[in-house]
């Protein structure tokens, strides 16, 4: 490969090069700067380095919100996969307008504001909410199941804020897919659940790989839903973020727990890569 | 899809243009919260005195000082923040004394909102609205009659009760229930009330800040302690609760308004100021805000239906203020608060 | 053939009507009488009235949509650019820098909005609609970039090298090779994209400038007091523009089917 050929193809990374390097290590390098620091005693930080902010995150009572913020962006990204896969590779065999009118119709919700949503699944949910009121219409339930700040309101708000990352991913990976092998093998005489497992379910696992990367991530940050539909009784990282900004004003410690998550999240993608034995998607993260 | 975009830019464009014209005008650049001012407030202003008013918004009291600290105190000509940030910004230097001489109405001032440990000798802020947490129970869902705090923590109550996510306010319950300050900087007593709130934790339903009143009004909860623009609310809207000004004593707080050190239009901002002392103006305002009214020679103007919750009771001007304590105090509240939420939540 | 197709459909309608439901009663909500967010106190368009006195709201709309759509544009350029470069560099540098372009996505909003806005005050960048789309980008090239990426895993790459052999050019084989093969996966990216920025807050408050206010701000600059249901009337309002739009241009599209 000469150097001449690679030519164009180094221009075209220049942007995302120069972007990354400015706008996004900048602000990363002084945040772990930031995290070395120690707090002043008022307001803002002072110039003495110290260890201590990582020292005070090995309090069992921060080291638990690691674990549960850990624990709720499993169970919900799995959930998640549930949900989505099926939709997107649905949604990737549907005909052009509908295939149009599905994804608009998936996507238009997440362009209002999420807070006004997220108050529309507290009406839900609430004791004697339409939840209830469905379930006891249809005499499932007899009293009111107290749905609204708990543990399971938490997830719902987690896949229902979090699913089209997922969907996405799938179909953009599944549309591509060239469905004539499928027919061919049915032809052959594969069964429709041989026919997916072997043609279908590979085509599109890096579709789903990467959905679950893009569900994860973020899922180990957030944290408002937690709050609003779980009463902020599961207590996250993000939240114990959040407070030492807003409230305790301590930067330094607030920067060292996202450094720690960061590197946390990390090395939970590494270790799913490494699992997954994914040797097409070698280098996403 | 191209289509689609071109639509979306001619539709930004149209929305944009209103906003675009006329921004020639002498402007006052006000930072707070959305909702403090009603807009016939606001309008009547820019009518009387031509100066346009832009309205900037941010959501808590340090992104508050953040900001204005970044900005060397500049960039904004009024603030409006709770007591104890102001505190801070004065510290710093970020704010500057107000020239009274401009200020035709400071006599209208409730003198029991001045000279608090914020601004001891009035020179940097006007109080604009003062808030106390207080207890509110819906007397059909909750059996036991409460009185103060320490009814918080009966078994009857389990799983029944809202608080503010304040955890000052919050972990301040429990140090008063144990007769402590809210301002202790003794760690060991914030740890033992952090004991007392374990205690609590089996009784609590949720925490949040925002709309807490509904949780009261849809009968999720049968008892809160929410901030009194809430209890206004929820008053008006069902006046069979009860307010309880806890017999531990509460403490109450203050919003205050004040000019940054380098604020580009001060003049503009002594005179907005100066509006909203009016009597009738100031009544407008608190009536829309639903806070205890801190300008005495508005009290007559506010509408019979509002002015009772108006109004801080005699009882409570006496409370104690919850003030910035040290670095080490405030992580331990923080670590109390975390392993109390935590322990709501199993 | 018509049995096996009804199970599909049947998912994605229910799935569409749960996600739907929560949205209902936003709308629902818009025209409570009340001022509460989730207690009906009977029908009112009173806060279709407060909505169009506020003239403040509409601005920061306006504010909202632009930056968004300047973001996605933004991270559409880069993230595809990069995805599809990054793919025949095979540079060493490769994987360090997609991993440090996801990051922003990883660390909670707060920490990002305070790094962000230190940072841009020591370059010197004044806050305002450059420092917001700078912002918002960031965290917008990550969904653009993985879903390029994806779909060019395992993309066959002998149909761009034949178009080379045949003398197209790098920018000719880019257009009409490339490009049309991972439109699908751009217009995904930059949906997210879209809707992540629109519903940004704290990210805008640490970066946005003094007279320049966004949607979310708004809303959530109200908690103060409550956020009342006048948001829910301008959501209403936005979810029948977008809808009209969406009607709008796929009816314009059957009068003249020549783009498709």
């Amino acid at each position: 490969m000469s150097k001449k050929k690679n030519g164009p193809a180094w221009l075209m990374v220049l942007p995302l090069y120069l972007f990354t390097l400015v706008f996004v290590l900048g602000p990363l390098v002084y945040m772990v700067v930031l995290s070395l620091l120690r707090r002043a005693e008022v307001w803002g930080v002072t110039n003495q380095f110290t260890l201590e902010n990582y020292k005070n995150i090995l309090a069992p009572v921060y080291l638990k919100t690691f674990v549960e913020s850990f624990r709720l962006a499993v169970i919900s990204t799995g959930i998640i996969a549930l949900i989505g896969y099926p939709f997107g590779y649905f949604m990737a065999k549907l005909q052009g307008r509908w295939k149009q009118g599905v994804m608009m119709a998936l996507m238009i919700p997440f362009w209002t504001s999420s807070l006004i949503r997220l108050y529309g699944w507290i009406i839900v949910l609430r004791s004697g909410g339409v939840l209830d009121q469905l379930l006891m219409g249809l005499g499932l339930t007899n009293g009111p199941l107290r749905m609204l700040y708990t543990y399971p309101a938490v997830v719902i708000g987690m896949v229902y804020a979090l699913v089209p990352f997922m969907i996405l991913a799938v179909y953009s990976s599944a549309e591509k897919m060239d469905w004539g092998l499928v027919e061919a093998a049915r032809d052959l005489g594969a069964s429709a659940p041989k026919a997916f497992l072997t043609i279908t379910f590979p085509l599109t696992l890096p579709g789903l790989l990467s959905g679950v990367i893009l569900t994860f991530i973020p899922s180990m940050g957030l944290f408002f839903i937690a709050d609003i539909l779980g009463g902020n009784k599961v207590v996250l990282v993000g939240s114990v973020i959040q407070d030492q900004l807003t409230q305790a004003r301590n930067w330094p410690f607030a920067a060292a727990l996202s450094v720690v998550l960061m590197i946390l999240t990390s090395a939970m993608i590494w270790l799913y890569r490494k699992v997954a034995h994914v040797k097409e998607l070698e280098g996403l993260l | 899809m191209k289509r689609l975009a071109t639509i979306l830019l001619a539709l930004i464009l149209f929305v944009m243009i209103p906003g675009g014209c006329g921004k020639k005008a002498e402007t006052m650049t006000l930072y707070t919260w959305e909702g403090m001012f009603p807009p016939e407030v606001l309008e009547g202003f820019t009518k009387e005195t031509g100066i346009a008013i832009n309205y900037a918004n941010f959501d808590t009291d340090e992104n508050m000082l953040a900001r204005l600290s970044e900005a060397g105190g500049g960039d904004y000509d009024l603030v409006i923040a709770d007591d104890y940030i102001i505190e801070t910004v004065i510290a710093q230097g970020l704010a500057q004394k107000l020239d009274t001489a401009k200020l035709t109405g400071w006599g209208n001032i409730n003198p029991v909102f001045q000279g608090q440990f914020f601004d001891p000798s009035n020179e940097y802020t006007v109080p604009y609205g003062s808030g106390v947490q207080t207890i509110v129970y819906n007397p059909a869902a909750v059996q036991k009659e409460i009185t103060g705090y320490a009814d918080l923590w009966d078994e009857s109550l389990r799983d029944n009760i809202a608080v503010i996510g304040n955890y000052r306010v919050v972990n301040g319950m429990a140090l008063k229930v144990m007769g402590e300050s809210y301002n202790t900087e003794d760690t060991a007593v914030i740890a033992q009330a952090g004991q007392k709130m374990l205690e609590l934790a089996p009784n609590i339903r949720l925490i949040k800040n925002d709309n807490l009143q509904d949780d009261l009004l849809s009968g999720e909860v049968g008892a809160a302690v929410m901030y009194t623009s809430q209890v206004t609310l929820a008053m008006l809207q069902n006046p069979d609760l009860k307010v309880v000004y806890p017999t531990e004593g509460v403490g109450f707080g203050i919003m205050g308004t004040f000019i940054p050190s380098k604020a580009p239009n001060a003049e503009a901002a002594h005179k907005f100021l100066d509006y909203v002392l009016r009597p009738e103006v100031s009544a407008q305002c608190f009536e829309y805000m639903g806070y205890y009214c801190t300008n005495k020679a508005a009290e007559s103007h506010i509408n019979e239906a509002y002015r009772s919750f108006l109004t801080l009771p005699e009882s409570v001007t006496g409370g104690e203020m919850i003030q910035t304590v040290s670095a080490e105090a405030e992580e331990a509240h923080n670590k109390v608060w975390t392993e109390f939420r935590a322990a709501c939540g199993n | 053939m018509n049995n096996k197709s009804r199970f599909p459909r049947f998912y994605l309608v229910f799935l569409l009507a749960v996600m739907y439901l929560p949205i209902l009663l936003v709308v629902i909500y818009s025209f409570n009488g009340g001022r509460l967010s989730s207690v009906w106190e009977g029908f009112s368009l009173r806060w279709y009235g407060t909505l169009f006195r506020d003239a403040a709201i509409f601005e920061a709309l306006g504010n909202s949509l632009l930056l968004a759509i300047l973001s996605c544009l933004s991270a559409a350029v880069i993230g595809t650019l990069g995805a599809v470069g990054m793919q025949r560099i095979r540079s060493r540098t490769a994987g360090p820098i997609e991993y440090l372009s996801t990051l922003p996505i990883m660390i909670p909003e707060i920490i990002l909005g305070m790094v962000f806005m230190a940072f841009f005050s020591l370059l010197g960048l004044p806050f305002g609609m450059t420092t917001l789309v700078i912002g918002h980008t960031a965290f917008c090239i990550p969904y653009v970039f993985m879903l390029v990426k994806a779909r060019l895993v395992g993309m066959d790459p002998a149909l761009a090298e034949a178009a080379r052999d045949l003398g197209a050019g790098e920018v000719q084989v880019f257009l009409h090779i490339t490009l049309p093969l991972i439109t699908p996966a751009i217009l995904s990216g930059m949906l997210l994209s879209f809707a992540m920025s629109m519903d940004d807050v704290i990210i805008s408050i640490f970066v946005t400038g003094v007279s320049i206010n966004t949607l979310p701000i708004k809303i959530y600059s109200q908690i103060k007091f409550g956020v009342t249901p006048e948001i829910n009337a301008l959501c209403t309002l936005m979810l029948a523009a977008t809808i009209l739009l969406v009607c709008l241009s796929q009816w314009l599209g059957r009068l003249h089917p020549k783009g498709e």
